[in-house]
């Protein structure tokens, strides 16, 4: 028996053990506690009816007097819940041995466990390990696994100014977003699914489908999924049948829908001429994920390669980041170095290039020492790698915009990913994603890329079928005027041609 | 440096030159051109021509152009281009560079200082999506500078007000300012919020480097980067690092109206333009970008360029539908003081139409009404 991993899963708070554990930090009233218990009923499973939610988490076991309370009060959810086709997983937050907790899930019928240092521990049932993204253990990561601690997507309100979104350093407001986690997790658990743990911040008033339809696409488009996970407010309105609550659930619930219709999308590989590479662990996790994060702000496409395996064949780049501070083994110092003499671009901390080799400044902005090998360059930054957001930025730059795959126009709080079936953009389908950060829709975004082609197939949520939007050609390549978005769109394109 | 790069190093020399000079009528050539295209080179060559040709200012010298390309590279009024709204078009710079290169300019150096990045400037024109290299061809020595910051110099230029200015008494700029022949301001006929017109003398508000006048640079001394907008000289709600030259006054209005149009005359008057060119081909009106209000595309279909800015900017308002003539209070200084006026005290330059010799398309025949469009 394995974990399914269609399943498409939600959180479902309810019972004894929620309600104790609201209880401890205070934040249980009588109108929550009413809803957890609204929620442990069968009947609240109604609202899961034409939806794509096919599995839901529970909390099972926490090792405090209420957990045989609570397996006992679920009985008859699981019951429902299993009748209507839906798997659960129970949720078990032990630090002890974890046997019973799992027997006891086994025996009520639930299809897996979610688990936190569940590394070489057998159960009699599929276990989803967990663990915090700033210590992920990508070795063991399960099947399907989760991480915890990340952002809710949207603007950064601490850089809200009223209404106005605050611009950060690059002049473009600042988001938090999660996809640059998502788009390490493909390279470092190949073949794995992640679940995003994260729920939405507790000071807020989310009865705003677009905050919920941001946090499913910020997932769903860099390839992981959301554990979708409601606010109290709006649970609690949903349980009383509120109709706005129920308008907010069903945009939720469409976005969800249409990312399950596109699972061929989550197949996509990540386009780039530029390879991050790092081992992303240890003292290198952290400059690693804010370099990605940054990267993927400025809308710079990226492909990321693991230290830990054998360099792939590095077809169709043309620059690659070295970002830890350690040289290259022999292997890869000879695969970078026949990269450069090529005509690649390496960028490093360190220069570890032929030694009969004079550096050049390039420009005085950028402090980087410039040492021509073969027919490419070797870029050492003159201060090592320190501050995160100089390295995206001198990056980005030294690549040059002149290799930008796409490129927003009015991005506003917009931000884009491209892939497609081959990491070249030039080879087979091609998709552009863009997602809007702000609970407000953006109007006269244009889309840039660098490939010549008359239409696109556009999509938006709730839309059945693509429709055709044309291109304007543009200097290397096209350009989409992209109708008002909300929160998302697509453009899927064939048979590029640049 | 040749004589003209003399002369503006003579003001380093001469800071607190009398004011008592005349003021220089000019001439100023006005051409129709509808679209952007070929005809844009037949048309500025001809308007240069109409000056007395080029090859007597530029020959063998190196030639600073100051661009406008004001904001960031992605933002844009609706889906319109950056150039077909607020930004001079490619064409137009194109063919100046080329038109510079056939009179047989040396060296040709595009500069700008591009919104809060010391980014070289041909990265920030390929975030709009142009070719730089298409100006590299244009003629055979052709470079870009970003001047938002000291750049490829060991230290700032100081360019002295003459007469001891109206706002600072001095600037302290990025060498290529200095180190060039000639100076071209190559602008946009566009109105502005706060100085009611930018032209080519307010593309020069662009050459002060935001490591010094930016509204978070250092108090001391100028920044490595550029620290966002101009709020010294817009606001006063701060002054420039103190290594640049003072204020001329210890207090002084915080009222932009006031202060921008002062700071522009000071900077045209410290950094004498030899050549001003205006794309009016395609702008925007009711501002001079698209952060501002109530703004909208127009096609004025004109090109304008003269050798005196004062003179050229005074004609460039006339075919706006504006009184040259008119001050604080009347269209399009509602709110400001006239940049035309200051910069007319300050000895730079005549707006006065009866003393400008207007060649080619006549105004009358030319005027397109920004208020009216």
């Amino acid at each position: 028996m394995d974990v399914d991993r269609n399943w498409l899963p939600m959180k479902w708070p309810c019972g004894p053990l929620e309600i104790a554990r609201r209880n401890k930090s205070a934040s249980a009233s009588a109108g929550i506690r009413d809803t957890l218990q609204a929620w442990a009923r069968p009947s609240a499973l109604e609202l899961l009816k034409g939806t794509p939610v096919n599995c839901l988490i529970v909390d099972w076991a926490d090792g405090g007097p209420e957990d045989s309370a609570q397996q006992q009060a679920l009985k008859p959810l699981l019951e429902t819940g299993r009748g209507m086709g839906l798997s659960f997983v129970a949720k078990i937050a032990l630090k002890g041995d974890a046997g019973v907790s799992v027997a006891a899930a086994r025996a009520a019928g639930l299809s897996a466990v979610m688990l936190e240092n569940a590394s070489g521990l057998s159960f009699e049932l599929p276990v989803i390990g967990q663990f915090p993204r700033d210590k992920a253990a990508w070795e063991t990561a399960s099947t399907i696994f989760s991480a915890t601690e990340n952002v809710w997507p949207g603007l950064n309100l601490q850089t809200m100014n009223g209404d106005t979104a605050l611009a950060g350093p690059t002049g473009i407001p600042w988001v938090n977003s999660n996809a640059w986690f998502s788009l390490l997790a493909r390279e470092m658990a190949p073949g794995k699914t992640l679940w995003l743990d994260f729920d939405p911040p507790a000071s807020s008033n989310l009865l705003h489908p677009a905050a919920y339809t941001l946090a499913v696409s910020d997932s769903h488009a860099y390839g992981s999924r959301w554990i979708i996970s409601l606010d109290d407010q709006l649970r609690a309105a949903l349980a009383k049948g509120n109709s706005q609550a129920k308008g907010v659930w069903e945009k939720l619930c469409e976005s969800a829908a249409f990312f399950e219709e596109h699972k061929e999308w989550q197949a996509f590989k990540s386009q780039g001429i530029l390879a991050i590479v790092s081992d992303f662990r240890g003292d290198n996790a952290y400059l690693g994920g804010e370099v990605l994060n940054l990267l993927n702000r400025r809308q710079v496409q990226f492909r990321i390669l693991e230290r830990a395996k054998s360099l792939p064949a590095l077809e169709g780049l043309k620059a690659i980041l070295w970002l830890d501070h350690d040289t290259p083994g022999a292997e890869e110092h000879a695969q970078l170095l026949a990269f450069v003499q090529q005509g690649g671009l390496v960028i490093a901390a360190a220069y570890w290039g032929t030694a009969d080799v004079k550096p050049t400044e390039k420009d005085p902005s950028l402090r980087y020492r410039l040492y021509n090998v073969g027919k490419g360059q070797i870029a050492v930054a003159e201060e090592g790698f320190q501050d995160p957001y100089q390295v995206a930025v001198d990056t980005h730059l030294l690549v040059s915009r002149r290799n930008d795959l796409v490129r927003l126009y009015n991005p506003e709080t917009t931000n884009c990913h491209s892939s497609g079936e081959s990491v070249s953009p030039h080879k087979g389908k091609r998709l552009v994603q863009v997602l809007n950060y702000s609970s407000e829709p953006v109007a006269s975004v244009a889309l840039w890329v660098n490939d010549r082609m008359e239409s696109a197939r556009f999509w938006q949520f709730g839309a059945v079928e693509a429709h055709s939007i044309m291109g304007r050609p543009a200097l290397r390549g096209t350009e989409f005027d992209l109708p008002p978005l909300s929160v998302y769109c697509a453009l899927e394109f064939e048979g590029t041609n640049l | 440096m040749g004589a003209m790069g003399a002369a503006a190093g003579a003001w380093l020399a001469r800071p607190m030159m009398p004011l008592a000079r005349a003021v220089p009528a000019g001439r100023v050539a006005v051409g129709t051109c509808r679209e952007y295209g070929p005809e844009v080179t037949g048309t500025l060559a001809r308007m240069f021509d109409q000056l007395g040709g080029l090859e007597g200012l530029v020959r063998g010298k190196t030639v600073a152009v100051k661009l406008n390309l004001t904001g960031d590279a992605t933002g844009r009024l609706g889906y319109l281009p950056t150039e077909i709204t607020h930004w001079v078009h490619p064409q137009v710079i194109g063919a100046t560079v080329q038109l510079l290169g056939q009179a047989g300019a040396a060296r040709i150096r595009l500069l700008e200082s591009p919104m809060s990045t010391s980014e070289p400037l041909e990265e920030f024109m390929l975030q709009a999506n142009w070719e730089p290299r298409d100006f590299e061809s244009a003629a055979p020595r052709v470079e870009f500078e970003n001047t938002n910051y000291l750049g490829y110099a060991k230290k700032y230029s100081r360019f002295w007000v003459p007469g001891g200015g109206l706002m600072f008494k001095g600037y302290d700029l990025n060498h290529s300012y200095e180190d060039c022949d000639v100076f071209v301001s190559v602008a946009k006929l566009k109105e502005h919020v706060t100085a009611g017109v930018t032209l080519s003398m307010k593309n020069c508000f662009g050459i002060t480097p935001c490591t010094i006048y930016g509204d978070d640079s250092p108090l001391d001394e100028p920044s490595l980067a550029p620290r966002g907008g101009r709020g010294p000289f817009h606001e006063g709600n701060r002054l420039p690092s103190k290594s640049a030259p003072p204020a001329v006054h210890a207090v002084a209005s915080k009222d932009p109206g006031y202060r921008v149009p002062r700071v522009v005359a000071d900077l045209v008057a410290s950094r004498p333009v030899h050549l001003a060119v205006i794309d009016g081909i395609h702008s925007m009106a009711g501002g001079e970008g698209p952060w501002c209000d109530k703004v909208r595309h127009v096609q004025p279909g004109l090109l304008v360029a003269g050798t005196n800015c004062v003179a050229t900017d005074a004609v460039c308002t006339a075919l706006m539908g504006f009184d040259p003539m008119a001050d604080r209070g009347t269209p399009p200084f509602e709110t400001c003081d006239s940049t035309l006026r200051l910069a007319e005290q300050l000895g730079v330059g005549t707006r006065d139409l009866s003393r400008i010799e207007v060649l080619g398309t006549p105004i009358a025949e030319a005027r397109f009404n920004f208020r009216q469009s």
